[in-house]
């Protein structure tokens, strides 16, 4: 695997008015790692992702995307091709159809008068049949998004990430919706991509038993910092029992 | 079902859009445009018109007069409304069926009371006000009649609907535990959708202060009545002065219905007198208030109304209505059906024009109206203009909205030779408001997260505007083109009322003339554009779906 580092967090700090969300948090991540947050609920997992991918300010501390700080990257277009997002099942337009939500990964690299054309008669066709073929949604080409189940519609937003291609995905809670077949379904074909693409991949998660099934390393927060961050393999049942331990009975 | 082609589902949209826009183009064909289309001194009265708006007459005289006018007008509205509640609710309970036993008894009781509300809904306010001044004469009652009937059935209808819709495991748990119809009346339905009916309400008020306003047309006191005489002796900037006035009753009554919908939702009882209860009382004080004036001021009572004369009056133009003593009512007569029904489509034209116009001036200013773009948090881009642009075109909003349509048609009138075009574009101007009011609050509550994920593809602002908002939107926006089309459909009559063409041109001279038949000619094509703008608007919404 390649050495180059993908994202740097240099003590990176985020409070909301008095709760602190991230407190001073620093890890490196390397090309083409598969990353899992794990952690309690509210311990910080999608500030961090958000703040990743630059949808809230940082109080303090520096984030490094490809060895260049988060600020310098002029919003949008360069941006796009660096960092991809992908959650539940909220980023698709629902009533627009299925190819549109794909190709709206291409919305970076069309101008406005291709993207406004594109409406009418779907541009760089093939490149979403692709898309839709490696997901196995062919057949939904043309449905209208909404009027899909919430796996297919998750198969959707991964085929947009397909098609917009960037260096990075990150994933927040990309399969809480879903039932334990679907979500393992789901969670499998976003694995098999990424390391297809040579991609890098930052998911949260709430089962610590996907993360153990698919991830090369696990990052897991409490509270705001950094509990643990140990490659897979090295991660105990001693140490998730702690993790998740309420409050009032970690203080024995 | 046949089952659709691909192609025609992926486009079905936009081959809707072609052909609704192919309609508003036919419409456009109703008119020779050219330069005979203004009065020869249009422009410059149009320049008057303007300065007068910016040196509006503010001598104390003129304030005096606003401000007594302008209680008249509040005045017949509150007390228009409170009856309008009480037909409302009294026929909505009954309209919804929830007091029947038997399936047949409650679909009976349905369809009869349905049509009660319906029919009383489907003839505008200034029609009755019209219809009662000529029955009772010039009394303060026939204005507030002529706003209780419509308000009413408007009212009654959406009470219903609330009754109908109310969820049902409740009101079954209240008759398991042994209570009666009425019972789970008071105890089950009225709870459940008690905070709708009073928001609902307070939203009809706001409409019926507008209404009240032009009640003047038919004779009767208010701000409508200052604004027309002003208007016949050219005196713009009194005009306008009026007008502001009107805008202030508007404001004042959206501040109000925020307080009550606030005092709604405040789910924490506070010590004292909470906003719930302050509001209470100030409508209870409001009501008495309008009553001890309306009967003590203007000296009206209501068993006048009842005297033999006006007996005799109502029912000499009841029977006038349906042809009684005449030899050839215009109803019966195939030249006088073929005029009218030229006029019928002329109307039609006119709507048409007038829903178009106002759709293309909201979408254009629609975008910068939204506060979450204001504020950057849909799109993730902030610019130092979003705030004033926002505050801008919402007050463009609020002054077209407030100013009711035959106002602007009194106004327009002046500038454009009679015909459909100033109707229309009066009818727009008003609608305009209006419909960017609710298509911004669309904007404002739709979820942000696909917008945001958009940005974040890297989708640049016209893109977001055209993949993730417009699609999203789209179908709301045309729910609401459609009911205002409606709204449009039953006032052209009214602007038509001023010179604006159509059938309201009609009316006015058939009611001039005292030609009855021609009356109930008019008055039953106008009930078949409502009956095509209700079939129209219902299946291009099942189109959208």
């Amino acid at each position: 695997m390649s050495s180059k580092t993908m994202l740097e967090a240099k003590n990176i700090t985020k409070h909301y008015e008095r709760k602190i969300a991230l407190s001073s948090l620093s890890f490196s991540i390397k090309q083409g790692e598969l990353v899992a947050l794990i952690g309690p609920s509210g311990a910080g997992k999608t500030s961090l992702l958000n703040s990743i991918a630059g949808l809230i300010p940082l109080q303090s501390g520096e984030l490094l995307i490809d060895e260049k700080p988060l600020s310098s990257y002029k919003k949008g277009k360069l941006f796009a091709k660096k960092v991809g997002v992908i959650r539940q099942q909220f980023d698709l337009i629902g009533p627009l159809a299925v190819i549109h939500n794909v190709l709206a990964g291409k919305l970076a690299d069309w101008g406005v008068i291709k993207a406004l054309f594109s409406l009418l008669l779907p541009r760089d066709k093939e490149i979403a049949i692709k898309a839709l073929e490696r997901v196995g949604l062919t057949d939904k080409t043309f449905e209208i998004t909404s009027s899909l189940s919430g796996g297919e519609q998750q198969r959707v937003a991964m085929a947009r990430l397909m098609v917009q291609k960037p260096e990075m995905i990150l994933a927040d809670e990309p399969v809480a919706s879903l039932d334990p077949a679907r979500a393992d379904d789901v969670l499998a074909m976003l694995i098999k991509i990424v390391l297809e693409e040579k991609q890098t991949l930052i998911a949260s998660l709430h089962s610590v038993e996907y993360a153990r099934k698919y991830f090369t390393r696990i990052i897991s927060l409490k509270n705001g910092e950094i509990f643990f961050d140990l490659p897979t393999e090295k991660v105990t049942d001693d140490l998730l029992a702690e993790l998740y331990q309420l409050e009032g009975a970690s203080s024995r | 079902m046949m089952k659709q082609l691909p192609v025609f589902r992926l486009h079905n949209r936009f081959f809707l859009t072609l052909l609704l826009l192919a309609v508003f183009v036919w419409s456009l064909f109703s008119i020779k445009w050219n330069a005979d289309v203004f009065h020869a001194g249009g422009i410059p009265t149009m320049l008057q018109i303007l300065e007068g708006l910016i040196h509006p007459d503010l001598s104390a005289d003129v304030l005096g007069k606003g401000l007594s006018s302008a209680w008249i007008t509040l005045a017949y509205a509150v007390a228009g409304m409170s009856l309008a509640v009480i037909y409302a609710f009294i026929v909505g309970i009954l309209a919804s069926g929830t007091l029947t036993s038997s399936r047949l008894a409650r679909l009976s009781s349905k369809v009869f009371f349905r049509g009660i509300l319906g029919l009383t809904r489907s003839i505008h306010e200034l029609i009755w006000a019209w219809l009662f001044v000529a029955a009772v004469g010039l009394s303060p009652y026939a204005a507030i009649l002529a706003l209780a009937i419509p308000y009413g059935g408007i009212l009654g209808r959406i009470f219903a609907d609330m009754l109908n819709d109310v969820p049902d495991p409740p009101i079954k748990a209240l008759k398991s535990a042994g209570a009666t119809r009425i019972q789970t009346l008071i105890y089950g339905y009225l709870p459940l959708i008690w905070a709708d009916m009073i928001s609902y309400t307070m939203y009809r008020f706001e409409c019926s202060i507008r209404s009240s306003a032009i009640m003047s047309f038919v004779g009767l006191g208010g701000l409508g009545y200052q604004i027309q005489l002003s208007l016949a002796d050219l005196r713009y900037n009194q005009v306008w002065t009026y007008i502001f006035f009107l805008i202030g009753l508007v404001l004042f009554v959206d501040i109000w219905s925020n307080f009550v919908r606030k005092g709604l939702t405040e789910r924490r009882r506070r010590r004292g007198f909470s906003t719930g209860w302050r509001s209470t009382l100030f409508t209870i004080l409001l009501i008495i208030g309008s009553w001890v004036y309306i009967t003590l001021g203007e000296n009206a009572h209501l068993f006048e109304l009842l005297s033999d004369k006006n007996i005799e009056y109502a029912k000499k133009f009841f029977g006038g209505l349906i042809g009684l003593h005449e030899k050839q009512p215009a109803f019966l007569d195939a030249g006088s059906w073929a005029a009218a029904l030229k006029l019928t489509l002329e109307t039609l034209e006119m709507s048409i024009m007038a829903i178009g116009f106002a759709t293309i001036a909201a979408f254009v200013t629609v975008i910068p109206a939204a506060r979450n773009i204001a504020n950057g948090s849909l799109t993730l881009s902030k610019k130092w203009y979003n705030w004033p642009l926002y505050g801008f075109v919402r007050i463009l909003y609020i002054f077209s909205r407030s100013v009711p349509e035959l106002v602007w048609a009194m106004m327009i009138i002046f500038i454009f030779k009679p015909g459909l075009l100033p109707g229309a574009i009066a009818l727009a101007l008003h609608n305009f408001g209006i419909l960017g009011k609710l298509w911004a609050e669309v904007i404002e509550d739709m979820d942000h997260r696909p917008i945001r994920n958009l940005a974040s593809a890297g989708a640049s602002k016209i893109q977001i505007l055209f993949y993730g908002i417009l699609p999203t939107v789209l179908p709301r926006f045309l729910t609401y083109i459609l009911y205002r089309w409606e709204v449009i459909m039953r006032t052209t009559i009214v602007v038509g009322f001023v010179g604006a063409g159509g059938l309201g041109m009609d009316f006015k001279l058939a009611m001039s003339f005292f030609q009855y038949t021609q009356i109930t000619l008019l008055l039953l094509c106008y009930m078949i554009l409502v009956i095509i703008a209700d079939f129209a608007s219902e299946s291009t919404r099942k189109a959208v779906k």
